[in-house]
């Protein structure tokens, strides 16, 4: 019982570090994690064994994929190209980036995608001399759908994939569906919200269409190179229960395919530069963290008191953990909720089985975590890892986001799309 | 280095006899020739230095006199001096001192900065009036070790940089700051403050930023823009912004006393040819690339 004690105070100690940010994410990660080895609560073994190698090589693997191909300049051309397909005009590109926005963020990432998209909207939104905030606002709620339609597409469902037997295409034929339904009803938010904001003139309209999206494609032989290796790296993931081989070992030979194209140069930017160690590190620390909770039996009597609530019963389960995720998202960064929620599940898992609950009755519990994580981030401005890097950049260009801001128009994306997660959750698995 | 370590007791011996220049000379030769193998040596040797002294006089206006051979097939640098109770007269300047020199066929560096300690030594009475006191060898090797007197070993930045440089102060505005740079053709500048102590720098790569916003640094490739005004923002904001709002501060800088290998090594790791020339927080000078290239390597 002391040792749980313990164990809480430093898992506490260390969430709040890494919500206020008060020291670096990783570093608190770091301490965090080894605190629990010094102070006997986990012995090191096991807290090396509670780390996810299935999910430390695949973060690995895409960042090296996402470097290489950022590096062709497609992703630039993609956004430059939507812009101009839009002829211009602020509504249709907002939508259009919106789309453009998720569908990137569903391969490579929320954090990515905003890292890419959100420069290139400033630059738009000073040729049309509007301001870019709206732009940026709606990019980032895009962002974390496109990335919750997908497996790769943000760290709360890499986790989830990793812990649980789900396949990529378990993901798809369970999110996708959902989230393109969210996204779209999305788009007509956004009419309802800025039909009437924007006004740009014919001037600086012509401006944006004089954007030459050519020349970013400076090496076409290793643009085909790069995405015959994304499509036969999704190709793997699709037929993952055939092949049957890791999700991480896909990952790292789709990059490491592609760091062979790279001369010696490029390979120790992408090492050193590209890779976020950092990201790496943090994802350790918090698996060893995690475990203390597990070894403890905090998340095993936390289990207990969530299924007291619910009566057992998958339904009632399935709509506590959405809508909790969604809440508690929202207000802290995913990655760490989603981590001390997984073991969660894998215990309620056993008491359904216990119970002999059929193993199916597990799938919409699973589903709701992965659609309350990823949507739930929306909510406010330091819901997830995008909505902090996009905020940063737009302070960084004298466009200051207050959360204020950002949670006006976030919480109304934000229970939109936990009204359609329930109502799928129910459709889907309960009728 | 160690003056003191360069000198050898046994080359070195006090006069009270007249003698002629000539007869020192052999006397001096002979006592290097006794200790050290010389190529050439005995007559033909203080041949030579007869045939130097006749060239130009070796004589200075403190009383010293340090004639000087280039040998072939040599590689070493050799000293022996003679101090002189009468003065011998050296095309009308009368010398106490007399200090032979040895060394290799190229002109090293080591033998420029040993003459300028001695000469260095040889405008300081009080010092030479000690050193006169002296017996023998021994005793004024110890006595000039007293004194402490070093031989630079190199050069260093101080001898090279420029010491006057264009500097600014952190509260004028960018556009004293561009006029500064466009006057002076400087591409950088040290800031200080009034009293002269060393803020940071700023160059011209701080002030083209003011122009190219953050996010654009962002992108990797602007080659699809051709018509972005840079500088619409910088015009813009020349009497708003400060020197202290761009300049940077931290920045690596070098003391005047390191060495041309150091700076090189510093430029080059850092990928940067200007630096700050600072100590105790007092700016000193620059030094840029082209200094050491100017200077040191085509000198």
């Amino acid at each position: 019982m002391s040792l749980m004690l313990i164990a809480l105070v430093i898992f506490a100690a260390t969430y709040i570090l890494i919500i206020t940010e008060w020291i670096n994410k990783m570093l608190a990660a770091m301490v965090g994690g080894f605190l629990i080895v010094l102070t006997g609560i986990v012995h090191q073994e096991v807290a090396f064994r509670a780390i996810d190698w299935n999910v430390i090589f695949f973060l690995i693997g895409m960042m090296m994929v996402i470097s290489v191909l950022k590096d062709t300049g497609i992703f630039m051309y993609i956004a430059i190209k939507t812009a101009k397909l839009a002829k211009g005009y602020p509504l249709r590109i907002m939508m259009y980036m919106f789309l453009a926005t998720a569908f990137i963020s569903a391969f490579m990432g929320s954090v990515t995608s905003i890292m890419i998209l959100v420069p290139i909207v400033l630059l738009i939104a000073h040729e049309l001399k509007i301001t870019p905030i709206p732009f940026i606002i709606t990019m980032v709620i895009a962002s974390n759908m496109g990335g919750a339609a997908t497996m790769i597409g943000d760290p709360p469902n890499i986790l989830i994939g990793s812990a649980t037997s789900y396949t990529f295409m378990d993901f798809i034929l369970n999110l996708t569906p959902p989230v393109l339904i969210i996204t779209f009803s999305s788009l007509g938010l956004i009419w309802l919200l800025y039909r009437r904001a924007m006004r740009v003139t014919n001037q600086n309209r012509v401006k944006l269409m004089e954007f030459k999206e050519t020349g970013l494609i400076k090496n076409k032989r290793k643009l085909i190179f790069g995405l015959v290796i994304l499509v036969l790296m999704l190709t793997a993931l699709a037929l993952q229960s055939v092949i049957n081989i890791g999700t991480a070992t896909v990952a790292m030979t789709a990059g490491l395919a592609m760091m062979l194209m790279n001369n010696r140069k490029k390979v120790d930017k992408v090492l050193t530069q590209d890779i976020d160690w950092t990201t790496i590190f943090f994802f350790m620390g918090l698996f060893m963290i995690v475990e203390s909770l597990v070894e403890t039996g905090f998340i095993s009597s936390l289990a207990q008191k969530v299924l007291e609530l619910t009566n057992s019963e998958p339904k009632a389960t399935s709509f506590a953990i959405l809508w909790l995720s969604g809440l508690f998202s929202a207000i802290i960064d995913n990655v760490p909720f989603v981590a001390a929620m997984i073991p969660m599940l894998e215990h309620i898992g056993v008491v359904f089985k216990t119970n002999s609950l059929p193993a199916s009755a597990m799938h919409p519990l699973w589903w709701s975590l992965a659609l309350g994580t990823c949507l739930g981030g929306n909510g406010t401005l330091i819901g997830a890892s995008a909505n902090i890097v996009a905020a940063g950049i737009a302070q960084r260009n004298g466009f200051p986001i207050s959360f204020k801001d950002f949670t006006k128009i976030g919480a109304i994306f934000t229970l939109n799309s936990m009204l359609i997660s329930s109502l799928f959750i129910w459709l889907r698995y309960f009728s | 280095m160690l003056l003191s370590n360069f000198l050898d007791a046994k080359t070195i011996f006090f006069e009270s006899r007249i003698r002629s220049r000539e007869e020192i000379y052999h006397d001096m030769v002979s006592r290097i020739c006794n200790h050290y193998p010389l190529p050439t040596c005995g007559t033909r040797l203080v041949d030579m230095i007869l045939a130097r002294d006749a060239e130009s006089s070796t004589a200075y206006p403190t009383g010293i006199a340090m004639p000087h051979v280039r040998m072939d097939g040599f590689d070493d640098t050799l000293i022996s001096i003679c101090f002189l109770e009468h003065p011998l007269d050296y095309e009308g300047t009368p010398v106490y001192v007399i200090v032979l020199f040895i060394t290799e066929k190229a002109a090293s560096r080591l033998y420029l900065n040993i003459v300028a300690a001695l000469l260095k030594l040889s405008k300081d009475e009080e010092s030479m009036k000690i050193l006169r006191q002296q017996k023998d060898g021994h005793s004024l090797i110890a006595a000039i070790k007293r004194f402490g007197i070093t031989i630079k070993e190199n050069l260093t930045i101080s001898d090279i940089m420029e010491t006057k440089p264009i500097t600014i102060m952190p509260e004028q505005n960018l556009r004293e700051l561009a006029s500064l740079m466009n006057e002076h053709n400087q591409a950088f500048m040290p800031v200080v403050d009034e009293r002269g102590r060393y803020l940071g720098e700023v160059d011209i790569l701080c002030l083209l930023k003011v122009g190219v916003p953050d996010y654009l640094m962002m992108l990797d490739n602007l080659n699809f823009l051709s018509s972005y005004e840079p500088l619409e923002n910088l015009f813009e904001q020349e009497d708003l912004l400060q020197v202290a709002d761009i300049m940077r501060r931290d920045q690596d800088t070098l003391s005047p006393d390191a060495s041309i290998i150091e700076a090189s090594h510093e430029m080059i790791q850092k990928n940067k040819r200007f630096f700050a020339v600072v100590k105790n927080n007092h700016l000193y000078g620059i030094i840029s690339a082209m200094d050491i290239f100017k200077k040191v390597i085509r000198a």
